[in-house]
């Protein structure tokens, strides 16, 4: 087999793999190549699994409404694999006068691009979801969000692009996208290189790096975050959770287990050793967050916790780009910690960037050269 | 060093054999068969295994269960088992109560 | 409520070790001897590891602790550890090894965060799983859960009993089934050949159970529990030879397929892993004093590669005693030279034909050049043929002993418990006993008793006329009497005629060995190995 095809596409994470699979659907021959052994390895296997509208920055909530309209209510059934997806809102807590304000300040927001979103009192809160603690006092509510399996998610894309044909290379770290005759055409590895009419760049973080090598600098850091996941509980909700104080974020699983993620507020100061390693501090913060909030929870046993990175960009929204002063680049990264919800929209519209089709949405707020100084 | 895979190598397509129903993974109650079928669908690392099945994801965190799902894998990959990364281990090393784990102390007090 | 992070205060010492079994324990005691401040945590109630699980005799030299029952080694380990002030934590179970040789452990509704200048972990290892039709019913255990029952807990396992492997677990735990007064109905391995030392199976077999080597379990019988289990032979291919279908009636099916490095804590703590068949799964790499990648942090047992309890309290000392040198507490010399006397000793135990070089390999001759015989690798017995043609089997008048010793294997304690040196093994403690013809056997029985094998028998003709007088070892209960009638089995386990007891002899010095002499007619003098008890006699 040649390593060569239409598109190559650096990265096997959700992001990659919905964008594979929306070229192969349009008949176009991809490679996708990643660095680890594992497929998705990055942050697409390390989330809460949100799919969230609400909270969203009002250039992301578009691409959030219509996945949430569009894309989720049958994305088991067009991958053939259930990806656990559950449209049972999203509840944003609260349990302090400050909370409420942020919580308004979101709700504000996401009325004004047209999402059903509103504050509800603890009470009501408790109503929806009743395992609640008394000391939420108050939320956001916005019944069209949910949830979904991100593991589930991140390899049924690869499944269905796999079986349409693309081909996936794991353990292949890039070193860098070289151009030819003025177009970027050429993805260099350690062993091989892979040529393609367009390249697709979505590695998470390490998209700085190889960036770079085309002279292209995206700003983002690194930010460490832990997911904990508790043995199989007794059915008790199926809305998304989160908090206005940050402390977690998650949801029981189809599986009964709960999917917690969280952090300890050191996740921009980690040591850098290795990044997915979990720390001896973040859980047990996780832990006594989430009791505050579900105290029923307190007996539930963790049965394995995991660490992974988020490519926070200065902005906290991502880039999603073609680069003119490099044809044939596409970037996908900087996704902030909110890509999963946004993945399949995402994955549709690049795509059509890189078949050179009008894309379905504007896609102009996430261009790579938007970043300025502040003053 | 991860070793370069090609995801879309030919290993056959998926036959039944008669022992598919056999259990694997106790904890997550996963069969043979379902772990065959999950190679075929491209799941060739014991980690791609565990996200996509949960085998070895439940109490026991594949204890028992993950020499066998390796033998599993690279027979039907046909390469040997040692080729395989075992996949990875992470805290807590016991299923531990989420009062016990945020009731931290520290040692010597 | 917030917490600090816990790195500022978090209490310190200069090792924590992981796991109070015997390299554990052994690992303490070391580095405690040498001045550090030790801790040991245990997930377990009881401190000992699978110590106090082995009431066999160890096999070995002296130094070995050879002959000494394994949990009376570990009560040995505990007084030792007390002693020396080793701090052992029990019901203490590590979450974590972090960054920073950080260690948390949950005791009761706490997490405790501790920090260690060194760790070693001594985990020991897990049993292995087979599985086939009907694994997942009520009765099938692992052999380990068998003993775990059977000597800590004084529980049954169940009644009739099949065990699956023939190694040394498969084959002590057989013997243990048998004592605890289980039927085994057979030991099945689907290798050709029987995996263990001869002389566990042999004491296995005299006592009457059948060996079906290049078998394996085709499907446990029953609905809510095991009633029963189908075995079939296979052939080359490990494929079950149609037709050769056998069954058994069965409640409890024991699995010593095996045993896996419980390495999972190491390969958490980030410590460089590989996987190597002949340690017997996932290890991580170390220096040849048991320290991991992370400086540090060291290995010792089972966790770094499966082995048994003698090897592991080496590795221990070992690991104690580098911990101590990479804490500054002894210099290069005294590290070099303790290392060196404890290698050696490391490297006595793992010669012969069972030694790590030498598994996988058909050996057909002893380092002597005696041939190993097939009829015990592939039955269980040495036929009265073979017995005679090893050195430790000689004809002779008057009470002499007679040692069915036809493998190297890492023991010599018959030598030094012949105080009138009718036993000669020299200096390789893998080499087969001798038997001085000149050397006068004063019958003491100490060989006979101190053999961890059970594979000494005192032989004399010359008490009565027409009989053979037989002392064999016997660590059954309740004792037969004097006078007493009962079966006379040959090695095979087969009744070849009645035997009658004319002594029971117990001694401190045997250490629960007791020594029951029977005679028999003496044409059966070379070939009565066990003696049965009536069933009436035993109800």
């Amino acid at each position: 087999m040649a390593d060569q095809a239409d598109v190559v596409i650096i990265g096997s994470g959700v992001i990659g793999n919905a964008t594979a699979y929306y070229l192969a659907k349009k008949g176009l021959s991809v490679i996708v190549i990643e660095k680890a052994s594992d497929i998705g390895n990055g942050g697409s296997s390390r989330n809460g699994g949100g799919v969230r509208q609400s909270g969203r920055h009002p250039k992301e909530l578009p691409l959030a409404i219509y996945g949430a309209q569009h894309l989720w209510p049958t994305l088991s059934e067009e991958l053939g694999v259930d990806v656990e997806y559950y449209q049972e809102g999203n509840l944003r807590l609260g349990k302090t006068k400050e909370h409420l304000a942020v919580l308004a300040d979101i709700v504000e927001k996401g009325k004004a691009g047209g999402l059903e979103l509103d504050m509800v009192t603890g009470d009501q809160a408790r109503e929806i979801c009743p395992h609640l603690s008394d000391e939420v006092i108050g939320a956001s509510w916005c019944p069209t969000d949910g949830h979904a399996n991100p593991l589930m998610t991140t390899l049924a894309y690869y499944k269905k692009a796999r079986q349409l044909g693309v081909r996936f290379i794991t353990g292949e770290g890039v070193i860098a996208i070289k151009k030819v005759r003025g177009k970027a055409r050429e993805v260099v590895t350690a062993n091989n290189s892979y040529v393609g009419d367009t390249i697709i760049l979505a590695a998470g973080f390490a998209s700085r790096k190889i960036a770079a090598s085309i002279g292209i600098d995206i700003p983002m850091i690194e930010l460490v975050m832990e997911v904990l996941v508790t043995e199989e509980q007794p059915k008790m909700f199926y809305q998304m959770l989160g908090t206005a104080a940050a402390d977690f974020y998650g949801h029981q699983s189809t599986h009964g287990s709960f999917v917690f993620g969280g952090s300890s507020g050191h996740e921009a100061y980690h040591r850098g050793d290795d990044i997915t390693a979990t720390t001896s501090m973040t859980a047990p913060c996780i832990c006594r967050g989430i009791m505050k909030y579900f105290p029923q929870l307190a007996d539930a046993k963790i049965v394995r916790t995991w660490a992974g990175a988020i490519d926070d960009c200065v902005d906290h929204i991502p880039v999603i780009s073609h680069v003119e002063e490099v044809p044939g680049l596409i970037l996908a990264c900087g996704f902030s910690g909110h890509g999963f919800g946004i993945a399949p929209t995402v994955g549709l519209l690049i795509s059509e960037m890189a078949a050179g089709e009008e894309t379905t949405l504007d896609v102009s707020g996430f261009r790579y050269d938007r970043f300025k100084a502040k003053i | 060093m991860s070793k370069i895979r090609d995801r879309s190598i030919d290993i056959g397509t998926y036959c039944p054999q008669p022992d598919d129903q056999l259990i694997i993974c106790r904890c997550e109650e996963i069969t043979k068969g379902e772990i065959r079928q999950a190679i075929y669908d491209g799941m060739h690392t014991l980690t791609e295994l565990r996200r996509f099945l949960r085998t070895g994801m439940g109490p026991c965190q594949g204890q028992s269960c993950s020499k066998i799902i390796q033998g599993i894998l690279a027979r039907e990959l046909k390469i040997s088992h040692l080729e395989l990364e075992p996949a990875m281990s992470r805290a807590p090393m016991r299923p531990i109560e989420m009062s016990v784990l945020g009731n931290e102390v520290k040692g010597g007090e | 409520m917030t917490f600090e992070r816990a790195g500022a205060v978090m209490k310190r010492y200069d090792v924590i070790v992981v796991g109070a079994g015997p390299a554990g324990l052994t690992a303490s005691i070391e580095a405690a001897k040498n001045g550090l401040k030790v801790v040991v945590f245990d997930e377990n109630a009881k401190p000992g590891g699978q110590l106090f699980k082995q009431i066999h005799k160890f096999f070995g030299s002296k130094e070995h602790k050879a002959k000494m029952r394994g949990f009376k080694i570990g009560d040995e380990l505990l007084k030792t550890a007390s002693e020396v002030g080793v701090e052992v934590v029990l019901n203490a179970t590590v979450i974590g090894i972090f960054p920073d040789k950080e260690v948390t452990v949950n005791i009761e509704d706490q997490l405790i965060h501790y920090k260690g200048d060194a760790i070693i972990v001594a985990t020991g290892a897990t049993e292995n799983m087979v599985t086939f039709e009907g694994w997942t019913l009520p009765g099938v255990i692992g052999a380990g859960a068998a003993q775990t029952m059977m000597n800590l807990h004084s529980v049954k396992p169940g009644n009739k009993v099949l065990m699956l492997g023939s190694g040394n677990v498969g084959l002590v735990v057989s013997y243990q089934l048998l004592q605890a007064g289980c039927e085994v109905v057979a030991v099945i391995d689907a290798a050709p050949r029987i995996g263990g030392y001869g002389v566990h199976a042999s004491k296995v077999t005299r006592c009457g159970v059948p060996f079906y080597l290049s078998h394996t379990i085709i499907k446990a019988e029953g609905d809510t529990r095991v009633t029963g289990v189908t075995v079939g032979e296979v052939d080359g291919n490990w494929q079950i030879i149609e037709g050769t279908q056998k069954y058994f009636e069965a409640d409890t099916i024991c699995l010593a397929v095996g045993l896996s490095p419980m390495s999972q804590l190491l390969k958490m703590a980030g410590c460089t892993m590989e996987q190597d068949p002949k340690k017997g799964g996932l290890v991580p790499v170390c220096n040849q004093y048991g320290e991991t990648s992370i400086s540090g942090i060291f290995v010792a047992g089972d966790v770094s590669g499966i082995e048994e309890a003698s090897s592991a309290m080496i590795e221990g000392k070992i690991s104690g005693i580098a911990a101590a040198y990479s804490l500054g507490y002894i210099d290069e010399e005294s590290l070099v030279t303790k290392a060196k006397v404890l290698e050696a000793s490391l490297r006595s135990l793992r010669q012969g034909m069972f030694a790590p070089e030498n598994r996988g390999k058909i050996l057909d001759k002893t380092e002597e050049g005696y041939d190993i015989s097939m009829n015990l690798l592939k039955r269980g017995y040495l036929t009265e043929e073979e017995v005679e043609s090893y050195p430790g089997v000689k004809s002779k008048k008057g009470i002499h002993p007679v040692i069915e010793c036809s493998q190297n294997i890492p023991c010599n304690p018959c030598q030094d418990a012949c105080s009138k040196k009718c036993i000669l093994i020299g200096e390789k403690i893998t080499s087969l006993p001798v038997v001085d013809k000149e050397a006068t056997c004063t019958g003491c029985g100490m060989c006979v008793a101190a053999c961890s094998g059970q594979s000494i028998f005192l032989v004399d003709e010359s008490q009565e006329e027409g009989y053979t007088y037989i002392t064999i070892p016997y660590e059954f209960l309740p004792l037969p009497k004097k006078g007493d009638i009962g079966l006379a089995l040959n090695r095979s386990g087969s009744e070849v005629g009645q035997a009658e007891v004319v002594k029971v002899k117990t001694a401190k010095a045997y250490d629960h060995t007791h020594l029951l002499t029977i005679k028999v007619p003496t044409e059966l003098g070379l070939k009565v190995r066990f003696f049965k008890q009536l069933q009436e006699v035993l109800v």
